[in-house]
């Protein structure tokens, strides 16, 4: 169960200050599919950096299952990040010079998972995403953008947190590949029992959320 | 390509600081080798005292105990040369004038004529006059050879008695032995040890206490040359000074210091350069490594920014660039001390050669002798007197220290290959330092919002 609430955060720029996140206040159940609809520059990805404890909100809380976020220190939020959050990114963002497996297998080590696990755990990962064998031991580069991004689910998910944060997760793909995507982590939150917030501008993936959300001007409201 | 790129960079510099390493060291090595040929100590003779020939006036015991008085001299041998004719001894001298006497002004031999009583002239048996039997030497003019105490004893440096150790020629033609005894200046004087040189010039020669001499000859406190020892070879050149400006005018001062020195030149050039390329290039090498490590963390913010979003602790991520910034330190090292040691010794050649070493290679000359190996074995062992047998007490010998400076040995020593460590060591870690440094200072949020 995540709960937010009244999360604020203001950046100082020459220009002024920017409130990129205003009195934000939600909840979002385990299991549960959230799309956040926002265009650019309203807000939605500094939402997810707050959350995903990526940057420190000016006010507000965040609490998931009771625990509360806020009042961790640096130590405390990488721990948080390393086994409560799972991020997906619109350009994956996968190690370069690691395999599939290897990149799945490093979440895990950031996890503490059991070292003489971290193989089976990754397989398991890889076939519950849709890759099979002969891809495992690829790299990146020698992977197409659907099945990096795969990977990319795949690693988010490998600690088994309880919140998966993905930012415009089929930016980079197309439609039918993106569909695919959207499909896999419907899928795997219902079976992870994670919460999924999906940032997107996508009104067609906003749409098979469980509830959606719209961002302008860092404030936040729930489209009915 | 890049990582090709940053070991071959830093190879170069850590060859290039291993090649000055060695270079320098062989040319310490070189310069301590010939500094301690040259040994520690400096002749002082009376002005214009020379060779066979005399003149001068006798150095003074307050003058000695001027020398004794002076900082980093640790000792002064004194020496009084004297000649016994036939008409104040009882020894035979067994050395013919010759040709060469008649040369000389001697007179005698085949065909001498100048001579103060041609045809009955021998050369007068030599005394020396010593305070210091045990540390002495005899050579060059004065008859070269190694000389060996072949039976009975020496004396001591303080000795007052009428006692003396002859040469082995001088000996066998007075039928003399440990025990006999001789006239001098119409004193008994009892032989206690005999030695050998293999010179009969040096072999026909009297060591006899110092004070002794100077009581029988009827010349208290004169002495014919004087030898100052230093405590330490590097303070020669400044006790030299000090010794000239001490006894001014009254005595000659002569060390093979200032000819070591000046011989030394190129090589002292070439440690200094040496040096300063060392420290050039493991500087270099330092900023090589900082700048390729910045670029690669730059390079790869995105990265650090997705591992920290990741969970991964600064440390995880800083020792990750650590363990690369070394990978490349190693392999630079490596590559870097093979070739280091391989051009080592074209590049020393080269520096030498450069610094005007080579020409030193003809430079030859005369060495003026200081103390040298002297008597090592049998009895109670000792060596002949500073100065040797002669009234100069000087010995010459043409100058072989200069000759080979050029001929360097380059190797790799231990200290070498631990300094090869500890420079990749520094590398390294200043090439992660800043590493760290940065990525530190890297804030995920920044990078991903980025995207």
């Amino acid at each position: 169960m995540l709960k937010v609430e009244n999360l604020d955060k203001t950046f100082r720029t020459a220009a002024g200050d920017v409130h990129a996140v205003q009195n934000v206040s939600f909840e979002a159940k385990d299991g549960e599919v959230v799309a956040i609809l926002g265009a650019s520059g309203s807000g939605k990805s500094t939402l997810l950096s707050l959350l995903g404890l990526l940057d420190a909100p000016d006010r507000g809380s965040i609490d998931i299952d009771g625990t509360q976020l806020a009042i961790l220190d640096s130590a405390g939020r990488t721990r948080y990040r390393s086994s409560q959050v799972g991020f997906v990114f619109q350009q994956f963002n996968l190690i370069p010079n690691l395999n599939a497996r290897e990149n799945i297998k490093l979440a895990l080590e950031f996890a503490h998972w059991p070292k003489d696990s971290r193989d089976q755990r990754a397989n398991e990962l890889l076939a519950m995403v849709g890759l099979d064998e002969s891809k495992a031991d690829r790299r990146p580069s020698k992977l197409s953008g659907g099945e990096q991004q795969r990977v990319a689910i795949a690693r988010a998910f490998a600690a088994q947190p309880h919140l998966i944060l993905a930012d415009e997760p089929t930016g980079s793909l197309d439609k039918a590949t993106g569909q695919k995507i959207v499909d896999l982590l419907r899928e795997i939150a219902s079976t992870q029992n994670a919460t999924v917030l999906v940032v997107t501008h996508d009104e067609k993936i906003a749409k098979q959320a469980d509830r959606r959300f719209e961002i302008e001007d860092g404030a936040l409201k729930e489209i009915a | 390509m890049r990582t090709v790129g940053v070991v071959t960079i830093l190879a170069v510099a850590i060859a290039l600081s291993i090649s000055m390493l060695i270079a320098r060291d062989a040319v310490t090595s070189k310069i301590n080798t010939v500094k301690a040929s040259t040994g520690n100590t400096i002749s002082v003779s009376p002005k214009g005292f020379f060779g066979f020939n005399g003149g001068g006036t006798p150095l003074k015991a307050s003058s000695i105990n001027d020398l004794l008085s002076l900082k980093d001299v640790t000792a002064v041998q004194e020496s009084l040369s004297e000649e016994l004719t036939s008409s104040k001894t009882s020894l035979t001298s067994p050395t013919p004038a010759g040709q060469l006497g008649s040369q000389f002004g001697f007179g005698g031999g085949n065909s001498g004529s100048s001579g103060s009583s041609s045809g009955t002239f021998t050369i007068p048996v030599r005394v020396i006059g010593t305070n210091s039997p045990g540390n002495a030497v005899v050579g060059g003019a004065n008859g070269g050879g190694t000389e060996k105490l072949t039976s009975g004893r020496s004396f001591s440096p303080t000795s007052t008695s009428d006692v003396a150790i002859i040469g082995s020629t001088l000996a066998s033609t007075n039928k003399l032995k440990v025990g006999s005894t001789f006239t001098a200046w119409g004193t008994k004087i009892t032989v206690v040890g005999i030695f050998n040189a293999s010179s009969t010039f040096t072999d026909s020669s009297v060591l006899m206490p110092l004070a002794t001499v100077q009581k029988l000859a009827d010349s208290a406190g004169d002495v014919t040359s004087a030898t100052v020892v230093v405590n330490s070879v590097n303070n020669v050149g400044a006790v030299d000074k000090a010794v000239a400006k001490k006894l001014g005018s009254a005595a000659d001062v002569t060390s093979t210091q200032a000819t070591t020195e000046a011989a030394l030149a190129p090589l002292n050039s070439v440690k200094t350069i040496s040096t300063y390329t060392l420290i050039g290039s493991v500087i270099g090498a330092a900023i090589i490594l900082l700048l390729s490590m910045l670029m690669i963390v730059r390079e790869r913010r995105r990265e650090v920014g997705v591992l920290k979003a990741l969970g991964a602790p600064n440390k995880s991520i800083i020792s990750q660039f650590i363990s690369e910034s070394t990978t490349f330190t190693i392999l630079g090292a490596v590559v870097g001390l093979v070739v280091g040691i391989l051009i080592s010794s074209p590049i020393t050649s080269a520096l030498v050669s450069a610094s005007g070493g080579s020409t030193s290679t003809n430079t030859g000359g005369f060495v003026r002798r200081g103390a040298g190996a002297g008597f090592t074995g049998g009895g109670s062992g000792f060596t002949p007197p500073a100065g040797g047998f002669s009234r100069t007490g000087i010995g010459f010998h043409f100058g072989g220290v200069t000759n080979t400076l050029t001929q360097l040995h380059t190797s790799a020593s231990w200290s070498t290959l631990a300094f090869a460590l500890v420079a990749a060591v520094v590398i390294a870690a200043v090439g992660s330092s800043v590493a760290a440094g940065t990525i530190t200072r890297i804030r995920p949020a920044e990078v991903l919002r980025s995207e």
